[in-house]
């Protein structure tokens, strides 16, 4: 009962139909323009196993992070540069030595070898190498206990995370014969639904990591703003009762519109693929598994600090978070999915195969992140229960008395 | 099961300020008057009353319960805040039901509370206006109605007649009387008329303290012998007001005539000992506990 009446407070809201709107034009500008007449399958690229592949791209790129001193790292999902000190960079040194076969002459001809190019710091060049090769007959597990050991000295999620290597360094170009494969991987395993679902989800996912905080935000601070929470801080109800009741609401009808979206996308792929057999059920199916994480993580987080904080700091937070989930994203955009990506990225219908090799990561990132808005939710329900008690009352980040200002 | 109110040697602090000292108090059923000047604590005394704050030592029981008991407490009180207000694009009923819901009532009953408070509060006819578009009266009556939403054994109204004209002042004071049937009201306000037409007992708070608990009466009582009239010539008012407490004036052709607090017989040539009205007697009691009150001083 009190469901449906916050349910209906939420589809009255501006900031309701404000999400509304965004979110249905983001779909008919990527996903719905994207789909018009048929997918465009392009040059595509597939992920093989190629041991001198995986091998020489690892190789040059671990050079040029040496060269730089800037490694990139993805630790937990989130981008991080990590610079070493001197006595790990000779380490790698040690490492790229053994590779290359190079004595300590050789090696400074190879690194001079390298192209400098500039990354928004003036006096901070970085280099990038692509010819340098590996020594003759250099042994894979060799290589891959080099790999290892340098992504520990990094502290993990690096490029040469054994795991990663495959992906990230193994990537080669389709022929036109693999092209038809894949165009029939996707007609029948995928079924149509099953690719375009991906894509869906692809665009979606970034949506629903950022949109929904505005919407919960506004709904947990408005009882402030309208001078009306020591009316509802008096009533009879719980604490628990009343905030899971509202984050329901919440999920509930900001996955409205994306069930509207399914259904289009679903009638859109019957009228493009006419006479294919089409799994009717995967576009209802996977986007819910896929996207209902970012869903509950991003309206979690947007109550939780909305209610410790206020909206403002909720969505100054989550804007950061967005950022960097996207920017981690955008490094793998067809399937190569982390296991703490909040937003999974695969920015094509086809490509199935590199879908499934990281299903396991796809599997584990959303319940992690469901996991993780769980927890959020049941924090946010004692913030409300020790404000409604006289607690934690007037806690700011910015502003006057903010937590940050004072501390400063 | 008590049907009353104790406090019991309560102290409460924000931070490290202290904003009620040794509170003592007894409320018992009927309406109850908590008299005081703006900053007097008062609505913090309310507040902890309701639950939506928390004391720092000394005990609060209401009607037996403990105010620890927060979830009981809620369930037996009903509050109207100083400062609130309703969602302004809900319908005058659609808010009660929704606060209503959040009381636990179920939907058929809901239901009918709401038609019966609406009735109760003359807002039957308005019951489809949204909020904001009712007046200050009745977002107050509309509060009260919320507060009786789930049929409290407590009602605790702060400063609920605050910028409302003389007649909805007056309904609203009437409505609080027929509500205090069988129920403790507790009713705070800096205007001594909300008390006196409606309550018998009061106490009058300062500073965080109590300054004053009783009836009415001994109120009044207390005052007995300081209040007086006199007629002033206009060019000496100015000079009165800073020597007298002046609690009333009635401006006369080529005098005025002052009611005044004084401990001992003003020096002034026609000035008479009078019967001391509320208004008087709480000026008088403020006096008497050191508080400055020269109310008419420019």
């Amino acid at each position: 009962m009190l469901f449906r009446l916050e349910c209906k407070k939420i589809l009255r809201s501006a900031a309701f139909l404000i999400y509304c709107v965004i979110s249905v034009l983001f779909f008919a500008t990527n996903y719905y323009s994207d789909c018009k007449g048929g997918v465009y399958l392009g040059e595509g690229t597939k992920i093989v196993e190629d041991h001198d592949l995986i091998m020489h791209g690892a190789l040059n790129s671990l050079m040029g992070e040496y060269a730089s001193n800037k490694y990139v790292c993805y630790p937990f999902g989130y981008y991080k540069a990590v610079h070493l000190k001197d006595k790990d960079q000779q380490k790698i040194e040690g490492y790229l030595k053994e590779m290359t076969g190079t004595d300590d002459k050789q090696f400074e001809e190879l690194l001079a070898s390298g192209e400098k190019y500039y990354l928004g710091m003036p006096d901070k060049p970085e280099y990038g190498f692509g010819d340098i090769k590996m020594t003759d007959g250099f042994s894979y597990d060799r290589f891959l206990e080099i790999m290892a050991d340098t992504d520990d000295m990094l502290g993990g999620g690096s490029d040469y995370a054994p795991e990663s290597l495959t992906a990230l360094f193994s990537q080669v170009a389709m022929n036109e014969e693999e092209l038809e494969d894949e165009y029939k991987t996707f007609i029948e395993d995928d079924k149509v639904t099953g690719g375009l679902a991906r894509l869906f989800c692809d665009y979606n996912g970034i949506v629903l990591a950022i949109l929904p905080v505005f919407v919960a935000a506004w709904l947990t601070a408005n009882d402030r703003k309208r001078r009306m929470h020591e009316l509802i801080y008096t009533r009879d109800i719980s604490s628990a009762k009343l905030v899971l009741t509202r984050y329901a609401a919440l999920v509930s009808t900001m996955f409205i519109p994306i069930v509207l979206e399914m259904i289009i996308a679903l009638v859109q792929a019957v009228v493009e693929y006419k006479g294919e057999s089409l799994d009717m059920t995967v576009m209802f199916t996977l986007p819910t598994f896929w996207l209902l994480p970012n869903l509950l993580f991003t309206t979690a987080a947007g109550v939780l600090i909305t209610e410790v904080f206020s909206a403002p700091t909720a969505i100054f937070v989550q804007v950061i978070i967005w950022f960097k989930a996207t920017i981690n994203g955008s490094r793998m955009l067809s399937g190569q999915i982390g296991r703490f990506d909040l937003i999974c990225r695969h920015n094509s219908p086809v490509d199935r195969s590199t879908f499934l090799m990281n299903q396991d990561n796809f599997i584990f990132s959303r319940i992690f992140w469901t996991v993780i808005s769980l927890v959020l939710i049941a924090l946010a329900v004692y913030a409300y229960d020790a404000k409604r008690g006289g607690r934690f009352n007037d806690i700011r980040l910015f502003g006057k008395d903010g937590l940050l200002r004072r501390k400063a | 099961m008590g049907n009353n109110i104790i406090i019991r040697n309560m102290n409460k602090f924000y931070g490290k300020k202290q904003a009620l000292f040794d509170i003592d108090l007894t409320i018992e059923q009927g309406m109850f008057g908590l008299l005081g000047r703006n900053g007097a604590g008062k609505t913090t005394l309310m507040k902890t009353l309701a639950a939506l704050h928390r004391k720092k030592d000394g005990e609060v029981i209401i009607c037996g319960i403990p105010v620890e008991k927060a979830k009981k407490i809620r369930s037996m009180t009903g509050y109207l805040p100083q400062d609130f207000s309703m969602y302004p694009n809900m319908r005058t009923d659609e808010a009660l039901d929704y606060l209503g819901a959040l009381s636990g009532i179920p939907s058929k009953e809901r239901k009918q509370r709401v038609e019966s408070l609406l009735k109760k509060v003359n807002l039957t006819e308005h019951r489809r206006k949204k909020v904001k578009e009712l007046s200050g009266g009745m977002k107050r009556r509309l509060g009260i109605a919320q507060a009786l939403l789930h049929d409290p054994k407590v009602i605790i109204v702060d400063e609920p007649t605050a910028g409302l004209d003389p007649e909805e002042r007056i309904r609203f004071r009437n409505l609080l009387c027929e509500v205090a049937e069988n129920r403790i009201v507790i009713l705070s306000t800096h205007i001594v008329g909300d008390v006196e037409s409606t309550c018998e007992n009061i106490a009058i708070m300062d500073e965080g303290r109590i300054l004053w608990k009783g009836t009415v009466r001994e109120l009044l009582e207390n005052a007995r012998g300081h209040i007086y009239t006199a007629n002033i010539e206009k060019q000496y008012m100015s000079q009165i007001k800073k020597e007298y407490i002046v609690t009333g004036m009635v401006t006369q052709a080529d005098y005025t005539t002052v009611r005044l607090v004084s401990d001992a017989e003003p020096d002034l040539p026609n000035a008479v000992l009078t019967e001391p009205d509320l208004e008087g007697a709480y000026m008088y009691c403020l006096h008497s506990n050191g508080c400055n009150v020269k109310g008419g001083e420019e």
